[in-house]
């Protein structure tokens, strides 16, 4: 299927509704004031003036709090919410929030308000921080943070290290992101006889519905989470965000509808970001590129409340190749910086970054082609563990993209073109197949259409299409005469749209529900004094079915005297984990091009060629790889956040915080291997959302030492990095 | 942004006599109110002023409030100066922006952007962080112990290396200047940026005649292809004869505290043959006298290149 997203026209033409752009009668406005030191204790706020403000309602502060209890759910365990205390823990961190009659009112109050502060001294070098690192906890699948798998008789990964006739040894760094969404954390929330509603981006309305009845201390049933439209998420809006908890808990106290919005530079620290990391690989080869050994030990940062840790070692190394012995470990570093959290492919990411790239070392010193390197130590299976790969197809997005991409033509010293030196470079991708417990309900209504309805969020990944074309498969009828809801706490439960699972885990559902509507329509329509009493009935076409005769559902319905027919169905991960592992798999190309004389850095082309299952619709698929492709060009080349020694961001700015623009991105080419995963779900169809960034990084590094010679080890890559000798061409 | 008071006078006696602080594009000053950098408490909106006009008739008259977009378009522009343009900000700020705001425009500095940091140049004597901190965007050339911020313009790079001079109009009468000479370097008074008396008003930029500056171009190296400042940008012309250089304009911008004239690097042209070896003599000094911060160090061997790079796209065109 080739669809247009249902909703394109409609965000397009700007008539897409946000969460800040719906409106009441007697709104009122609400600024959030941040921290301008990173650590220490406030001790006075002076809002004297800022209440005397034109405008202002109120000014909440840790001195004169809203009450909100810190909320804890079983998907999300523990969120913030800021105002309980008078510790500061990072620069920006909200502490204050004041509300009045418009935006413009509360802001300049904000300005005003004094703050004075105990100071402790800022940590925000994670480099200063290695010595004493902590261990990581368990990652997500439980396992602990260091592990290893030894062949049999080999005593430790040093051992066989020392035993492997090649060796590559270097140490890896990535920079720390914020997702930076298009739509800053917003929200508006309304209180009406006791029930709260609140419109705010999200990646799941029923569990920030949680957090907030949560926080609130409210019934579940008194809050009603909205969020149809979702200008950007990848994992920043997993949480509820200082925005919904300060406008929810004002609109209470104050008797009014409150809209409250984070500044853009606001949105670089009070909500959580990617962590940077350091890595260190080593390698161990046999002379003919068959892997001995994986070591691969990263460190990441993460705030004061160790809020997240980048699970580099484990995204990757853990389980992208065959190898005899393998051993990884995971630190973190506490530092007075803002949140962490996941961001598009965490871990994988900036994993793959430090892997691909010494896989590309290991190469070098082999002599080897990179790709024959990658697909001699291609695996069946992850290191030391029993359950095959359900399905996977590298080696056919390694042909495919290698005869696409030219790479027969790539020369080891790469080539030059007028005053430009070009180089290729290339990298494996790989992204979990997850699934998350996830319901839907389907509705079969007389007038010969179906409502297929969620409450999970589509943050521009194409789920509402996604729920028209499977709704519409399942129902055997065609996708227009579906009516595909999402993004409502009151809809059967969908859970997070993170771990690009939504597709797999509603897709299933859908089709658990899809039959059991059908029985209960076919059931109706066989019931005595029904069109087909006592017949044998079938369903096809989106007809009821029996000898001598077929009348749509909508005529069933109606003859049957009902409006419609409603189920739910759910699906979770299940027995299915205990047979196989499951990923999606890709492989990354692109050419960069670099000047002899002033080393920019620009990527001319890229192709990336997915195993990602079934597709269900093409369009959208080759989109979110495309955007992933994209951002993970951003890594290599734009993106970080600089954080200076005093805990303040110096770029934290969409002008200071570089993402490429459209002159910076050449061509990009998507193909995918479609090959249906029924082994992982009914649906045939893992995860793409994430996969398109993984790579994508290291193979632009890897095509800057085919072009340069230069191998840079850290991201992103600038210009002074490739001012150093050893330099060719100029 | 803190409640002004806007008027919008229609004529220049007008306009001077009124104390208040002058608007065009609006795109640095806006931008500065938002984040509470400047608090001016009465705005002259002066886009009603007939500070308008592109004349080509004798060198180059440009009005002040001619726009970025319509100056770049503009058949009789210097290459230099509508490339210049062309590589500055964006479409849409260059359709807002005036050139009089343009050479105005204040430092993109992070700390000067900041109300919560200190910055000798927002708040002199405050301190400045920059030559500690966040210092890999800063000067290396003109800096003092007090400020390392660089001029962001780069048409004034373009103007610079012409002999551009302004026009400003001011209460006192009106007098003519170099553009070169109405920036200030910072030394122990940065919050001063150029020689502008209070309630002046440029009215006009004037380029001498330089007709072999129509073998002129501007190169800017940065960290993305559009929309991004210069990490170093060299504005060059040269008047080629039979191989060799007989006059060479040079000046060069994301490097200095106000747009870099290199006379030296020019004279080291003159008379000398249209090569790479000329060039890379030539550029061997452009750094010279260079004070690198913590971050910045490799904008010297940037500079040297950049230089070389402009004076070869015009000798042998940009090769791919
Ligand atoms: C995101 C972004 C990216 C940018 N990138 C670039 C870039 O790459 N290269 C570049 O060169 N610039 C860049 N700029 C800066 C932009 O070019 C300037 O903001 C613009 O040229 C200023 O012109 P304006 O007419 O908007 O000035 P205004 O903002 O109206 O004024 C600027 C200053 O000049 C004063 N002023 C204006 N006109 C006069 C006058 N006639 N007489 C006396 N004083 C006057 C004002 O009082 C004010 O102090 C960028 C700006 C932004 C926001």
């Amino acid at each position: 299927m080739t669809t247009t997203r249902l909703d394109a026209p409609l965000k397009v033409t700007g008539r897409a509704t946000y969460a800040s752009d719906h409106t009441f009668p007697g709104l009122a406005h609400g600024y959030v004031v941040v921290s301008t030191i990173a650590h220490g204790e406030i001790e006075s706020m002076d809002v004297t003036a800022a209440k005397g403000s034109p405008g202002v309602l109120a000014v909440y502060s840790p001195f004169d709090p809203l009450e909100l209890r810190t909320p804890s759910t079983a998907f999300l365990g523990e969120t913030w919410v800021p105002l309980q205390d008078r510790e500061v823990g990072y620069y920006g961190q909200p502490i204050g929030f004041v509300v009045a009659e418009t935006y413009e009112q509360a802001r300049d109050a904000a300005m005003l308000v004094e703050v004075t502060y105990r100071r402790r001294p800022a940590r925000t070098s994670l480099q200063d921080g290695l010595a004493t690192a902590e261990d990581a906890p368990p990652a997500m699948d439980g396992s602990p943070p260091s592990l290893s798998v030894l062949a049999d008789g080999v005593e430790s990964i040093e051992d066989a290290l020392a035993a492997s006739p090649v060796v590559v040894d270097a140490t890896y760094r990535t920079a720390t992101q914020n997702h930076a969404a298009m739509e800053p954390h917003s929200a508006v929330a309304v209180w009406e006889d006791g029930t709260l509603t609140v419109h705010s981006g999200n990646q799941g309305s029923d569990l920030q519905a949680q957090e907030l009845a949560n926080a609130l201390q409210v019934d579940p049933a008194a809050v009603h989470a909205v969020n149809p439209f979702v200008g950007g998420a990848f994992g920043g809006k997993g949480r509820t965000s200082v925005p919904a908890f300060l406008a929810a808990a004002a609109a209470r106290a104050l008797g009014r509808p409150v809209k409250a919005a984070l500044s853009r530079e606001q949105v670089f620290t009070a909500t959580a970001g990617r962590a940077a990391t350091v890595q260190r690989i080593t390698l161990g080869a046999e002379r003919d590129g068959t892997l001995v050994a994986i070591r691969h030990d990263s460190w990441s940062s993460t705030a004061l409340d160790r809020s997240f840790v980048e699970p580099t070692s484990h995204g990757t190394s853990r389980e992208w190749y065959s190898t005899r012995n393998l051993a990884i470990s995971q630190k973190m570093v506490p530092l007075t910086i803002s949140p962490t959290t996941f961001m598009r492919a965490p871990g994988e990411a900036p994993g793959s970054f430090a892997l691909e790239s010494a896989i590309d070392e290991l190469a070098v010193a082999l002599d080897m082609d990179p790709v024959e390197l990658r697909l001699r130590n291609n695996s069946t299976a992850p290191p030391g563990r029993d359950l095959q790969w359900s399905s996977k197809h590298l080696d056919e997005c390694f042909a495919i993209g290698a005869a696409r991409f030219g790479w027969a033509d790539r020369s080891p010293q790469g080539h030059t073109d007028g005053d430009w030196l070009v180089g290729l470079g290339t990298a494996t991708a790989m992204f979990p197949a997850l699934r998350f417990p996830a319901t839907v309900g389907i509705t079969l209504r007389d007038d010969d259409t179906a409502e297929v309805a969620t409450s999970g969020a589509d943050p521009g990944t194409g789920l509402l299409t996604v729920l028209a074309l499977i709704g519409a498969e399942s129902l055997d009828i065609a996708p227009e005469r579906i009516t595909p809801r999402l993004g409502d706490s009151a809809l059967p439960s969908g859970g997070m749209s993170g771990g690009s699972t939504a597709t797999a885990s509603t897709g299933t559902a859908i089709m658990v529900a899809a039959p059991k509507a059908i029985d209960e329509l076919l059931a109706l329509a066989a019931a005595p004094g029904a069109p087909f009493a006592g017949r044998d009935v079938s369903y096809a076409d989106g007809r009821v079915l029996a000898d001598g005769g077929s009348m749509t559902f909508g005529e069933v319905l109606r003859a049957v005297g009902r409006a419609s027919v409603s189920v739910t169905g759910s699906s979770a991960p299940g027995e299915e984990m205990t047979k196989h592992s499951f990923s999606s798999f890709g492989a990354q190309f692109c050419e960069v091009r670099v000047h002899r004389w002033t080393r920019e850095v620009r990527v001319s082309r890229m192709l990336g060629v997915f195993d990602a299952g079934r597709i269900i619709n093409r369009k959208a698929a080759r989109s979110q790889l495309m955007g992933g492709m994209i951002w993970g060009v951003s890594a290599a080349l734009h993106e970080g956040l600089d954080v200076d020694a005093d805990g303040r961001p110096s770029n934290a700015d969409l002008a200071g915080y570089l993402l490429p623009v459209n002159a910076d991105i050449g061509e990009v080419d998507v193909a995918l291997v479609e090959h249906p995963d029924t082994l992982h779900n009914s649906v045939g169809a893992r995860g793409l959302g994430e996969i398109g960034i993984v790579g994508m990084a290291a193979a632009v590094a890897n095509a800057v030492h085919n072009a340069t010679g230069v191998r840079v080890r850290h991201i992103p890559i600038t210009i002074e990095d490739l001012l150093v000798p050893p330099v060719r061409g100029s | 942004m803190r409640p002004f008071e806007l008027i919008a006078p229609t004529t220049v006696d007008e306009a001077l006599a009124t104390p208040g602080t002058f608007l065009a594009g609006g795109t640095t000053l806006v931008d500065l109110m938002k984040l509470d950098v400047l608090t001016p408490q009465r705005v002259l909106d002066i886009n009603d002023l007939p500070l308008r006009g592109i004349d080509t008739g004798d060198g180059l008259r440009i009005g002040a409030l001619e726009r970025m977009s319509d100056i770049a378009a503009h058949p009789g522009t210097y290459p230099v100066i509508s490339r210049a343009l062309l590589l500055s900000a964006s479409q849409q700020l260059r359709n807002m922006a005036s050139i009089g705001g343009n050479v105005l425009q204040r430092t993109r500095c992070t700390y000067f952007r900041d109300v919560s940091s200190p910055c000798n140049r927002r708040e002199p004597g405050s301190g400045c962080p920059a030559l500690t901190g966040a210092n890999r965007m800063h000067a290396v050339l003109g800096t003092s112990d007090s400020c390392a911020a660089t001029h962001p313009s780069d048409v004034a790079v373009a103007l610079v290396a012409l002999d551009a001079e302004v026009r400003l109009v001011g209460p006192d009468g009106s007098r003519t200047v170099r553009l070169a000479d109405l920036y200030r370097l910072p030394g122990d008074t940065p919050e001063i940026e150029n020689d502008l008396r209070p309630g002046e008003l440029l009215t006009e930029i004037v380029v001498p005649r330089l007709d072999w500056a129509s073998n002129s171009t501007y190169v800017k190296v940065r960290d993305r292809q559009s929309y991004e400042f210069a990490l170093c940008s060299a504005a060059v012309a040269l008047d080629v004869r039979d191989s060799r250089i007989v006059d060479a304009r040079v000046a060069v911008g994301g490097v200095a505290t106000v747009p870099w004239r290199l006379t030296a690097v020019e004279a080291a042209l003159r008379g000398r043959p249209a090569t790479l070896a000329t060039f890379s003599d030539a550029a061997a000094g452009a750094a010279d006298g260079a004070r690198p911060l913590s971050a910045n160090g490799f904008k010297t061997s940037l500079l040297e290149r950049t230089v070389v790079r402009a004076l070869l796209e015009l000798t042998e065109g940009d090769r791919a």
